[in-house]
């Protein structure tokens, strides 16, 4: 029978400037048919991007914010974007809109704004940890 | 410092085209048990013939379809699953 | 078990090298065994008398020379990187150790990490 093991994976790429979400979305399914667990997906540096509720590519396109957030959803997956590299880059939850007076918020649910200490939880609690880079 | 004395069989996943720094990094590194698995751009170290890279080095088929590579790597062409599997295999895996 | 964080990007020019030194103090800070590699063109990280306000940045001087006090295990840097870069004792910050072969180091960690 064989093990099931637990994930972390780290997106650190931005969708339209590296593959690194497509790379990640392709493992994270494949992780979800072996019957691995998922237990967090943690944005980083320009992967935070991927969590954004404005994104719009053209209609042919896939749509990479969207097509993760169904993941995460459908697998109840939880998923964080590093709070740090998110509001330098423009990416705020109602909370965060609220605190510094900001025109709008734009995170796209089901990912939350959180600190790198969720990184390092996933690091010491999950039997692997994925990294997903930029290619540049 | 850890004091391992034995190396532990690694998993490398690279996605550096075969100019950027890191790929030629991630092959000083590899040990004999070690398996690299080249993803993205770095699939493209195995159409270039100055790539140096180890004997039974695998690559994503996706990545090798997407630059026209596939029909002269299959035999090293991995799936997604495929890299699953070897993430189980491997509790050491570094992502370059 | 200790983890590597490896920095072999330039300072300023990106900001990996600021995110890798985020994530290594985050470790530190949760008590995890942390070291630290400098290679290639993220040598220049160590080079003393940096003044990033010029560039609208803030200085890393500070947070690495104070690394070991927040707990980081080491500040390694590869010792053919820093001669290439010109980087001696007299132009480098204090408490970093030199290392002869990169590969030979990130194999002495089971874990071994990237910042982007």
């Amino acid at each position: 029978m064989p093990t099931t093991l637990s994930y972390t994976l780290v997106i650190t790429g931005a969708p339209w400037a590296s593959q690194a979400p497509q790379t990640a979305l392709n493992v994270a399914q494949e992780l979800i048919n072996a019957n691995h667990r998922i237990d967090r997906v943690f944005l980083y540096g320009e992967g935070i991007h991927l969590a954004s509720a404005l994104s719009t590519p053209p209609s042919d396109e896939k749509h990479w914010p969207r097509a993760w957030s169904e993941f995460l959803t459908e697998h109840s997956i939880p998923a964080v974007a590093c709070v740090a590299s998110a509001l330098r880059r423009g990416l705020v939850d109602e909370a965060e809109q609220a605190r510094y007076e900001l025109p709008a918020s734009n995170l796209r649910a089901p990912f939350e704004i959180a600190g790198l200490g969720e990184w390092v939880e996933g690091s010491i609690q999950s039997d692997r940890v994925l990294y997903f880079h930029g290619s540049a | 410092m850890n004091e391992q004395e034995q190396h532990t069989p690694t998993l490398h996943i690279l996605n550096k085209a075969p100019e950027h720094p890191r790929f030629a990094a991630c092959l000083g590194t590899l040990a004999t048990d070690d398996v690299l698995v080249l993803s993205e751009n770095a699939v493209l170290g195995l159409a270039n013939r100055q790539a140096n890279l180890p004997d039974g080095c695998l690559a994503l088929e996706a990545d090798l379809a997407a630059r026209g590579l596939n029909d002269s790597f299959r035999n090293q062409a991995i799936s997604y699953a495929d890299l699953v599997k070897l993430t189980e295999q491997h509790p050491r895996i570094i992502s370059w | 078990m200790s983890t590597l964080i490896v920095v072999d990007q330039a300072p300023y020019g990106s900001w990996t090298g600021r995110e890798a030194l985020d994530m290594t103090l985050s470790l530190a800070a949760f008590d995890q065994p942390a070291a630290l590699l400098f290679t290639g063109a993220g040598v220049n990280w160590l080079r003393t008398g940096q003044a990033p306000e010029h560039v609208g940045q803030k200085s890393a001087e500070k947070n690495l020379s104070a690394a070991p006090i927040f707990g980081v295990e080491e500040l390694l840097a590869c010792s053919e990187s820093c001669q290439r870069y010109g980087l001696d004792d007299a132009n480098t910050i204090g408490g970093i150790t030199g290392v002869a072969s990169t590969a030979e180091t990130i194999n002495r960690y089971r874990h071994v990490v990237f910042a982007g």
